[in-house]
């Protein structure tokens, strides 16, 4: 019988659709009747969409003013040299 | 814009920067950094992402001269950060690798008892959207460094994957592993983002 330990072993597997049918329909009997493992399955999804969302932000000013001030210093540097 | 007229634009910002001309540097950083920063991403978590962007810049000082124009500008970029990238990730071979054998995290493991069932269940669940969850900077910035310290196979599995969703098979030959330890490097990684979560929404402690 599949426990609680075992789904957590290969929870990513279920959210990625990566599982044989057997597994899968043992993971979703489990989760029938656990709710701790929902409430983990649900979490791990968001962790999961959380790096979704997170990556696309577009870079901001303050990156953009570090680029130019050392761009500035190596360009000093080389008319110096 | 016209591809001519874009050329000739393109031929006169590359002389500028030959030249050392500051304020070409300006404009140029501005235009093509952030598709630099999306391809440094493909690798690497946000804030080592952001220094190989600004390292490329340097770089790109003396490298210029040698530019030949045989790609667009934006190509030859993109090709110095992803070069970087790997480099990076090549040279940090040698980390902390991960136990292929342990699906769990150590820390999740030991919330099991011996019968297999929760010790220590999720403690709450995450109810808003990853987006609105986002919307917290001191969230944000946690994550941050919280991937920054993730061994880097597992980051960098995470990021290829999840991030930019790149194709298993690319990443596996990106991360030159196998598809089934692609696979825990990503089972391991979310599980780190779970318990840096639960810790976060539980106590707002990073």
């Amino acid at each position: 019988m599949l426990m609680c330990k075992d789904l957590a072993e290969i929870a990513s597997d279920y959210i990625d659709g990566e599982l044989a049918t057997p597994q899968n329909l043992a993971i979703k009997m489990h989760l029938m009747m656990c709710r701790h493992c929902r409430s983990f399955i649900g979490n791990l999804r968001v962790s999961t969409d959380l790096m979704h969302a997170h990556s696309s932000s577009a870079p901001d000013e303050a990156l953009m003013r570090k680029i130019d001030q050392r761009i500035a210093e190596a360009l000093r540097a080389r008319k110096k040299g | 814009m016209d591809t001519a007229v874009h050329k000739d634009s393109e031929h006169a910002l590359i002389e500028a920067l030959q030249h050392g001309d500051g304020s070409a540097y300006e404009r140029a950083v501005r235009e093509y950094s952030s598709g630099m920063l999306a391809v440094a991403r493909f690798y690497l978590d946000p804030s080592s992402a952001e220094e190989i962007v600004q390292d490329c810049w340097v770089t790109v000082i003396d490298a210029i001269h040698k530019f030949e124009g045989r790609s667009g500008l934006k190509t030859w970029l993109h090709r110095i950060v992803a070069n970087r990238c790997k480099n990076k990730l090549r040279s940090n071979k040698r980390e902390v690798t991960t136990d292929f054998t342990e699906a769990l995290d150590p820390e999740l493991a030991d919330r099991f008892n011996a019968s297999r069932r929760w010790a220590q269940p999720p403690r709450l669940r995450f109810d808003e959207s990853a987006d609105t969850l986002l919307e917290n900077g001191a969230l944000s910035d946690c994550l941050d460094k919280h991937l920054s310290a993730l061994p880097e196979t597992q980051r960098s599995a995470l990021m290829l994957y999840e991030a930019h969703q790149h194709k298993s098979e690319d990443v596996c030959n990106i991360l030159d592993v196998s598809a089934s330890n692609l696979r825990v490097l990503l089972h391991r990684a979310r599980q780190r983002i779970f318990l840096m979560v639960e810790t976060f929404q539980e106590s707002g402690e990073c």
